[in-house]
């Protein structure tokens, strides 16, 4: 083939590929303003309308068609999430931190945490329950079965995060703050943290993200009460109305309002260093 | 040398860094999936196991149609989903690793295919539902077209829905490490291969391919871990018609039944196990990475 | 300070990794408010040495006392031993101020802000910082990062700072101006500085006391002249890199080598047998001039102009380089033609030789 010829060919490929990838969420945005009560999650739009969205926050008149039980489940999803972040970002700074010196067994040691992302959430679900059921004889909740398992699953991205972050830095920073006199704890809190903090911030935002979205280990693991996930998954089995389409809509927005705070509050850590030097110098 | 921090104390500042986090996954990891392999062998009555150990569940899952069936389901899904995201993913990782000049642009491009993963999972695989279905919009935009005169009504709620629910759920896995390898291609070699001659064809096989198939393989242990585990793409999109061994394991747990469950996790286990070794045996990835 | 206690003392001091002896039975003992200079060629281990010896790293056997005390299983931050970087390792996080201050504020002593002010205030006066205290270090040139370092590093007051190739990051004119600022600073402060470096002029301009280190042991230590006039071996003659080397063999008070034979007074012992002569001890003449010793003949490569004294190279027979330093204060230098054999000579009294026959 040619490549003259190839690299076109491939752009016009790329272009259908990411329509493809955004093809479903386009169709599902649009149909968010379909009209309601009586509009079906189908085309044609009979005529478009905000009601789904009011239909959410229980703006609408009492209809047939129930709102969705999202409001407490939001909130355990957010609480577990930050539990999850608090104590995965936690642990993988620790391992990180550890994997800086060679010690022995440091190849099973990766692998054991690696395989906390690679065991599909079915097996480890499966596996935590029946471990909570038939061993312990604890009840499953979200916050506790579902949160080991949550940080189970995180825990590995936080470390590898953590990992790559920790393999470009130069340890010498911290020898020479020892040799000013500084203990070992504080060098890490007042050297090591602020250098390796935008690292840490993305470790916290996957291990949130993940926690946010996680179905398969909280379905098994979380007991009674809903989690956000699986309350959109108790949808599924009924009739699907335009609503949740909306909420999709909406779950996108808070992800992206997210991944803003993560961007601000990063280009913020690499100003804060200069701002609070000359501040203290004020004092 | 720089890099590692040598520590004032040796052992034991390295072993309590990482107690908590092996101490967490050997009870919350490693236990539970030795959990499973113990419960397969419990005796299971209607609403109750006991532990005296028994193979019944194992006699059970052979001889049951419905569930050595699953068996073959899921690998026949993971083969075909496994095979569409390669053949899809790798132009798409060639153009954006390889073919593109710009850093700039291909880290958009690539930015572009991670976008989605911030909406929630299973609304990904719900948007799929008003795009397939009979009133759908594929099918409005082919009826449009004239090209056919009924909606396709195997669209949804099939095993082709289900297929291709998870294509476009897990392509972007295959494509990110393919694209990965490619970037790191030397550009020099492809430059100097082509002055002596050789066609793209040449050189893509010749060099390209095998460069970037550590990133194949990698892609193609992600894939195959999320696929093999799924059970809520078939679950919602099949309409319960594609009955996957994650599937069986959701049913059986919702009656109680432990054993089966475990028996079908133990199954998972195995076959995850195996694909991973034999995508490991391919390419020594800790050399090549 | 009038008696003369050590500042530190090393006793069979030894660090490997893995197969690679970095350290080799080192005993080692330096005298209070000096400039020692440790020179040695790269991977002669001389960075572990002051890695040990600061507690980054610990001697797999030996001992080592600082200040009369036995500090080999003390942690770095209670050693109260300076340190300062090749690469500087400036906390980039803060200003040129907080930095100085670093040690003040996070160290285990309460120090008052107020004294830190003042002490800070004074370091960057004597480092010459003034202006710049708000900067971060990304802001500051390789100079001025330099001055931070030293400056982070003195203000704790220590007895002892040891400088890992302090000026090996700078650039060859700053590196001369640093050289003597070093020594400036460390004779206005109460401190001995033990300085790192692979160079041999910087060993021999900067050191009050001055140690070669080879294959991880000490060769030689002593004063820059009885360095640079007895070099205890070869392998010193070598590193200082200041002698014209030539093997052959050493019998009855006679050195047989490429120049003929050459007559021995006294001779060093050594592993192997070696006549070295100082690139300023050698001349060139042409043939048939009148020789003050032994004759080498070789052919005029090229030379190189310094300063204060012309270099020029001369290749023999056997392709060995010789060099011969001409300090103008001498004269003008010969005029040379390239490819020309001339004859190289010296007076064999100032010939230092080396051979397994001299007594130890």
């Amino acid at each position: 083939m040619d490549s003259k010829l190839l690299k076109p060919v491939l752009a016009v490929y790329v272009a259908a590929f990411i329509l493809f990838l955004y093809g479903p969420f386009i169709v599902l945005g649009i149909l968010s303003f379909q009209q309601g009560p009586e509009g079906g999650p189908q085309f044609p739009i009979i005529e478009w309308s905000t009601y789904w969205y009011r239909h959410l926050f229980g703006l609408t008149p009492p209809s047939r068609i129930a709102p969705l039980p999202v409001g407490e489940a939001l909130l355990r999803s957010l609480t577990l999430a930050f539990m999850t972040m608090v104590t995965a970002t936690v642990l993988g700074v620790m391992a990180a931190q550890a994997f800086r010196r060679r010690f022995k067994g440091a190849g099973i040691v990766f692998y054991l945490i690696v395989l906390g992302m690679m065991v599909p959430g079915v097996l480890t679900g499966l596996g935590t329950s029946l471990l909570a059921n038939n061993v312990v004889g604890v009840e499953r909740h979200w916050w506790t079965t579902a949160f080991v398992a949550h940080v189970v699953y995180t825990f590995p991205f936080a470390f590898l995060v953590m990992l790559a972050i920790l393999n470009r830095f130069d340890g010498s920073v911290e020898e020479a703050a020892w040799s000013l006199g500084v203990s070992p704890a504080r060098t890490f809190r007042k050297v090591t943290f602020p250098l390796i903090f935008p690292g840490v911030l993305s470790a916290m935002l996957f291990a949130f993200t993940l926690s946010f979205d996680e179905f398969p280990r909280t379905l098994f693991a979380s007991g009674r009460d809903q989690t956000l996930p699986l309350a959109i998954y108790g949808t599924f089995s009924v009739e699907i109305h335009p609503n949740i389409f909306a909420f999709g809509v909406m779950t996108t927005l808070f992800s992206f309002s997210l991944l803003a705070i993560y961007g601000i509050l990063m280009g913020l850590s690499v100003r804060r260093a200069k701002k609070i030097a000359m501040q203290e110098d004020i004092s | 040398m720089s890099t590692t921090a040598p520590s004032t104390e040796r052992n034991g500042y390295t072993s309590w860094l990482l107690a908590p986090g092996v101490f967490w996954m050997i009870l919350f990891l490693v236990a539970p999936i030795m959990m499973i392999v113990y419960v397969s062998f419990w005796t299971q009555t209607t609403f109750a196991i006991n532990s005296t150990l028994t193979l019944d569940s194992w006699k059970n899952f052979f001889s049951s149609e419905a569930y050595v069936g699953a068996l073959w389901t899921t690998l026949r899904l993971w083969l075909i989903v496994l095979a569409l995201t390669f053949i899809i993913g790798y132009p798409a990782a060639l153009f954006v690793g390889l073919l593109v000049k710009s850093k700039t642009v291909s880290t958009v491009l690539l930015v572009l295919c991670v976008i989605p993963f911030w909406t929630s999972f299973l609304i990904r695989v719900l948007a799929w539902r008003p795009m397939l279905g009979k009133e759908g919009a594929i099918n409005i935009i082919l009826q449009e077209l004239g090209l056919i005169d009924s909606p396709i009504e195997v669209l949804l709620f099939s095993e082709l829905s289900v297929i291709i629910g998870m294509t476009q759920i897990y392509v972007v896995f295959m494509v990110g490490p393919i694209a990965f390898m490619l970037g790191r291609i030397d550009r020099n070699i492809i430059e100097a291969a082509r002055d002596l001659g050789a066609g793209f064809g040449r050189i893509f096989w010749k060099i390209i391919f095998p460069l970037s198939l550590p990133g194949v393989v990698v892609g193609a242990i992600f894939v195959s871990v999320m696929v093999l585990g799924e059970f809520a793409t078939s679950g919602a999109l099949s309409g319960r018609k594609v009955n996957l061994l994650g599937n069986i394991i959701v049913t059986q747990v919702g009656s109680l039944k432990w054993a089966m469950a475990s028996v079908v996790g133990v199954i998972l286990t195995i076959l995850l196990g195996i694909v991973v070794a034999g995508f490991l045996r391919i390419v020594d990835l800790k050399s090549e990475l | 300070m009038g008696h003369t206690e050590s500042i530190f003392r090393l006793d069979n001091v030894s660090r490997q990794f893995g197969e690679l002896i970095a350290l080799n039975d080192i005993s080692f003992e330096a005298a209070q408010n000096e400039y020692i200079s440790l020179l040695g060629p790269s991977g002669s281990g001389k960075t572990t040495l002051l890695r040990v010896m600061a507690g980054f790293e610990k001697p797999d056997t030996g001992r080592i006392h600082f200040l009369g005390q036995d500090i080999t299983d003390l942690p770095a931050h209670k050693r109260g031993i300076g340190f300062v970087f090749q690469n500087f390792a400036l906390f980039p996080h803060l200003s040129v101020f907080e930095n100085i201050a670093f040690g003040l504020r996070n160290g285990i002593e309460d120090v008052a802000g107020t004294e830190i002010d003042t002490r800070v205030r004074d370091m960057v006066g004597l480092v010459g910082l003034e202006g710049l205290e708000d900067r971060v270090p990304d802001q500051i040139s390789g100079g001025q990062k330099q001055r931070v370092a030293l400056a982070r590093t003195l203000v704790m007051q220590p007895k002892l700072v040891l400088l890992d190739e302090p000026l090996g990051a700078l650039d060859a004119n700053l590196r001369s101006r640093m050289q003597t600022e070093l020594r400036h600073i460390r004779e206005r402060l109460d401190v001995t500085f033990l300085h790192v470096t692979g160079s041999e002029t910087e060993a021999l301009a900067m050191g009050d006391t001055v140690a070669v280190l080879d294959q991880g042991r000490i060769i030689q230590s002593g004063t820059p002249e009885q360095i640079h006039d007895t070099p205890a071996s070869s392998d010193v003659a070598l590193f200082l890199n200041r002698f014209n080397l030539f093997d052959g063999t050493l019998s009855d008070n006679t050195f047989r080598g490429p120049f003929g034979s050459a007559p021995v007074q006294n001779a060093r012992h050594n592993d192997t047998d070696v006549y070295a002569i100082r690139y300023d001890r050698t001349k060139a003449f042409r043939k048939g001039d009148a020789l003050p010793g032994p004759a080498l003949p070789a052919r005029y490569l090229a030379s190189e102009y310094l300063g204060s004294s012309v270099i020029s190279f001369f290749e023999t027979a056997d392709h060995k380089q010789v060099e011969v330093d001409h300090h103008l204060s001498f004269g003008d230098p010969g005029e040379y033609e390239v490819g020309q054999d001339y004859i190289l000579s010296w007076d064999p009294e100032h010939a230092i030789v080396f051979g397994r026959e001299a007594a130890a």
